[in-house]
């Protein structure tokens, strides 16, 4: 409306370099009054040049295939995954395993703000968008000039009070970009757009409550003219919800809970788990004692993907509220959940408890990423999801079943699931309840994943996933329910696991449930996976190397010793120069960062901490910083 | 703010004459060095006076308003601890205030001062980034148990530097 596509044609223009504008206007410009045409166009005359010129099957693997490949030029990167499938996947192939060596830093850029720089930046034509952890700041960074100037700088208003009512750190998860417009979250529960033409800010909704404890930090992903954004806030004794925006007006369209009623959850005919034990109706309130899921959790602060052809969004719901399990009996649906909706109405689809009943703060908010695979003789519409609980679920997206379900970290707390109802079977011993400690409990609270996301390559047909190995005492005692106080229940220190080291970055085939690698790493691999044609897959480390592997072997190619702490997930993007540049976020933080580590700050004089016991000598590698880092040949 | 209310008395005290001053003397009158200027409706002009203006950095009165009833009762400290727990303070500001979601408690540094006044202030009003208000919610009493745990904390703790071979605390995340 506001935005029509002869504007975005117009934003288009001013992306391009002025060499390939001034080819382009005349055409562009004829096509501002065919806004169909224009769109097409725009995919065809996109500076992908370089990249299509020298483009054989991505696939190597017979049968697999990521489900949505990405759409435009594939020296962008325009949502936080790159694709609707989550794949993290980039069809640039400059940097081989044999180049690898050469990578060395071409530029910076200081955020300006120094907590947990989770996420990634977009690139949308020459511009680069960063958003910034609490307060937002979002910045526009003009690739195509040298230096790479701001183009405009947004600081939305954003409440103080949103500081100490995150959980976990202020962490932002990233923008999303669509027809001319950037949309994000801010802390303190807002959604909000800007047009990436001018910078003004197009629209700023409320969604969450702060007074209640929720918070934003998630990345939105928009569908068909629709943000769909979640709350934070699983800590707070919040009720968890999604719900769709307009991307034109910041309308809500609609809003869905994960645990309360089945009008409220949006449970209707069309629901139809695979598991039968999960059908009865109004199970998100009954599966609760009395009331107690209107503070259960449940929240949507992970990652999202999406299926055109099911019309289905995939999202995770966080943990019950509160961890003392002794005060909530019951399956608690749909906490800890894997949730598949209707894009257009938010109807619940299916749902899938990984950890029902969760005692461990298993949140299943992780990605659920959307790939074909050849399995059992048949190419199934597959969904991967790497738990919190330490299984790797391979699942079919249409209906929700689990196809198998594997350890992919050291774990203790179940012996595995069993694949006629989809439940974990449970080690008694490693059960916590009111009142007495549980000792070494693997893997502990922080997962062996957690909002780290993994990536997958078509060309290897494996998923490249940054883990934890870290295992924990759980103490669960009573908590009342304070409004805007953390509603908890528990404490639950936690020691490295098995074999001393605290994370491992590895290779997976989701079709046998097999690990095929692994790096092990001394720090718990708190920053996301990028994987590449060329074979070469990047991660970065809580003691801040940024490094490059040989998707095939697992051998690391090359490292860089970045100014603080990786807890943010690469990306790669063609430059207007033709060549393949990749990023990365510094800035220590998150739950692991702030949380864990304790006094890695050094900026706070009234705010002084002991190191903590799970990482008590992270702080000798790192200190906070908010620094993007560039890298190319 | 109520603390800070005294300092505020202060400076209109001190500015009190200094207005009289200026509207005894004429406008031409020479400007000396230590020229003031007070209040938006003075803006513009100036104004002299004999005395000493200290920086604003001591809060004059701090602690002097409000008493602590418990101050010095070992026993209040343990009550306080329990309530620490009860009221889910210590899911933000950690086991034995060692510092989570919110800051520190046991470090000794204060953001908005450690005396007995200053923190029931912080506990009563809350402050900006997210400490609820509890004045409302709970009694003054049990704000002074909490002000004597929480004042407590930081007895025998060094954490000025880093010491890499030192002593840790058990962190929780979440």
């Amino acid at each position: 409306m506001a935005m029509s596509r002869a504007a975005t044609v117009a934003a288009y223009l001013d992306e391009l370099p002025a060499a390939r504008r001034a080819v382009l206007a005349p055409v562009l410009n004829v096509l501002r009054t065919v806004p169909f045409l224009a769109l097409l166009a725009l995919s065809a005359c996109a500076r992908d040049d370089a990249a299509t010129a020298k483009k054989p099957a991505v696939t190597t693997v017979p049968g697999t295939r990521i489900a949505v490949p990405r759409r435009g030029p594939p020296g962008e990167w325009t949502q936080a995954a790159g694709d609707y499938s989550a794949s993290r996947f980039s069809q640039l192939d400059q940097i081989t395993p044999e180049n690898a060596k050469n990578l060395h830093a071409a530029w910076t850029f200081s955020t300006g703000v120094l907590r947990g720089h989770e996420g990634q930046p977009l690139v949308v034509g020459n511009t680069m968008y960063v958003v910034t952890p609490y307060p937002n700041v979002s910045y526009a960074l003009d690739l195509a000039t040298e230096g790479q100037p701001l183009k405009w700088k947004v600081r939305p208003e954003n409440s103080q009070t949103a500081v100490g009512l995150a959980c976990c750190d202020v962490v932002n998860r990233g923008a999303a970009y669509a027809n001319g417009r950037l949309f994000y979250n801010l802390l303190d529960g807002h959604t909000v757009a800007i047009d990436v033409t001018t910078g003004q800010l197009l629209w700023r909704t409320q969604m969450g409550n702060l007074a209640k404890g929720e918070t934003m930090t998630m990345a939105p992903l928009v569908v068909k003219g629709k943000v769909i954004v979640g709350s934070s806030g699983g800590e707070m004794g919040v009720r968890g919800w999604i719900a769709a925006l307009d991307e034109v007006t910041g309308k809500e369209i609609w809003r869905a809970y994960n645990i309360g009623p089945d009008a409220d959850i949006k449970v209707g005919k069309r629901f139809k788990p695979f598991y039968h034990t999960d059908t009865s109706a109004n199970q998100g309130a009954t599966s609760w004692p009395a009331n107690t899921w209107q503070q259960g959790g449940a929240t949507v602060w992970g990652w999202l993907s999406y299926d055109p052809d099911l019309n289905i969004v995939y999202h995770g719901s966080s943990n019950p509220g509160p961890w003392n399990g002794a005060q909530r009996p019951g399956d608690n649906k749909w906490s800890a959940a894997i949730i598949a909706r209707d894009a257009d109405t938010g109807e619940m689809i299916w749902a899938f408890q990984p950890t029902p009943h969760d005692v461990w703060d298993y949140d299943a908010v992780n990605e659920n990423i959307l790939v074909d695979l050849p399995i059992g003789g048949t190419v199934r519409k597959a969904l991967v999801h790497f738990d919190r609980n330490g299984f790797a679920y391979t699942m079919d997206r249409a209906t929700g079943e689990v196809i198998l379900a594997k350890p992919f970290v050291p774990m203790n707390w179940a012996n595995g699931v069993d694949l006629k109802t989809g439940r974990p079977q449970l080690n008694a011993a490693k059960v916590p309840y009111q009142g007495k400690k549980v000792s070494f409990i693997c893997p502990s609270l922080e997962g062996g994943k957690n909002q780290q996301p993994a990536a997958f390559s078509p060309a290897t047909g494996l998923f490249y996933v940054p883990t934890n190995n870290l295992c924990m005492d759980f103490e669960a005692r009573e908590v009342s329910y304070i409004p805007g106080t953390p509603y908890i229940g528990g404490n639950a220190p936690e020691v490295a696991g098995p074999g001393g080291y605290r994370g491992e970055f590895i290779a997976w085939d989701a079709t046998t449930g097999r690990k095929v690698w692994g790096i092990k790493e001394p720090y718990p691999v708190w920053g996301g996976a990028l994987a590449t044609k060329g074979d070469v897959v990047f991660y970065g480390t809580l003691d801040g190397w940024f490094k490059a592997a040989d998707a095939r072997t697992g051998a690391v190619l090359w490292k860089f010793k970045v100014g603080s702490g990786i807890v943010g997930n690469p990306m790669t993007y063609l430059g207007p120069d033709g060549k393949q540049y990749v990023a990365i976020y510094a800035g220590i933080g998150g739950d692991m960062g702030l949380l864990i580590a304790g006094d890695v700050a050094a900026n706070l004089p009234y705010d002084v901490r002991e190191r903590g016991s799970t990482l008590p000598d992270i702080a000798r590698w790192t200190s906070w910083g908010g620094m993007l880092f560039v890298f190319s040949l | 703010m109520v603390s800070r209310m005294p300092f505020f008395f202060v400076v209109a005290a001190l500015a009190l004459p200094v207005v009289h001053a200026y509207t005894r003397d004429s406008r031409s009158a020479a400007l000396p060095q230590g020229q003031a200027v007070v209040g938006n409706d003075l803006a513009g002009r100036f104004v002299s006076h004999e005395e000493h203006i200290q920086p604003g950095m001591v809060k004059p009165f701090a602690g002097m308003a409000l008493r602590n009833p418990h101050d010095g009762d070992a026993s209040a400290i343990a009550t306080g601890a329990k309530l620490f727990v009860s009221y889910n303070c210590v899911d933000c500001h950690g086991a034995d205030g060692s510092g989570a979601m919110g800051p520190s408690l046991a470090d000794g540094r204060w953001h908005f001062g450690g005396a007995n006044a200053e923190v029931f202030e912080s506990i009563y009003q809350g402050r900006p980034e997210g400490m609820p208000a509890w004045g409302s919610l709970i009694s003054d009493d049990q704000i002074w148990l909490l002000v004597s745990y929480v004042r407590s904390l930081e007895k025998g703790k060094n954490v000025t530097t880093e010491n890499f071979g030192g002593a840790t605390v058990e962190r929780t995340g979440h």
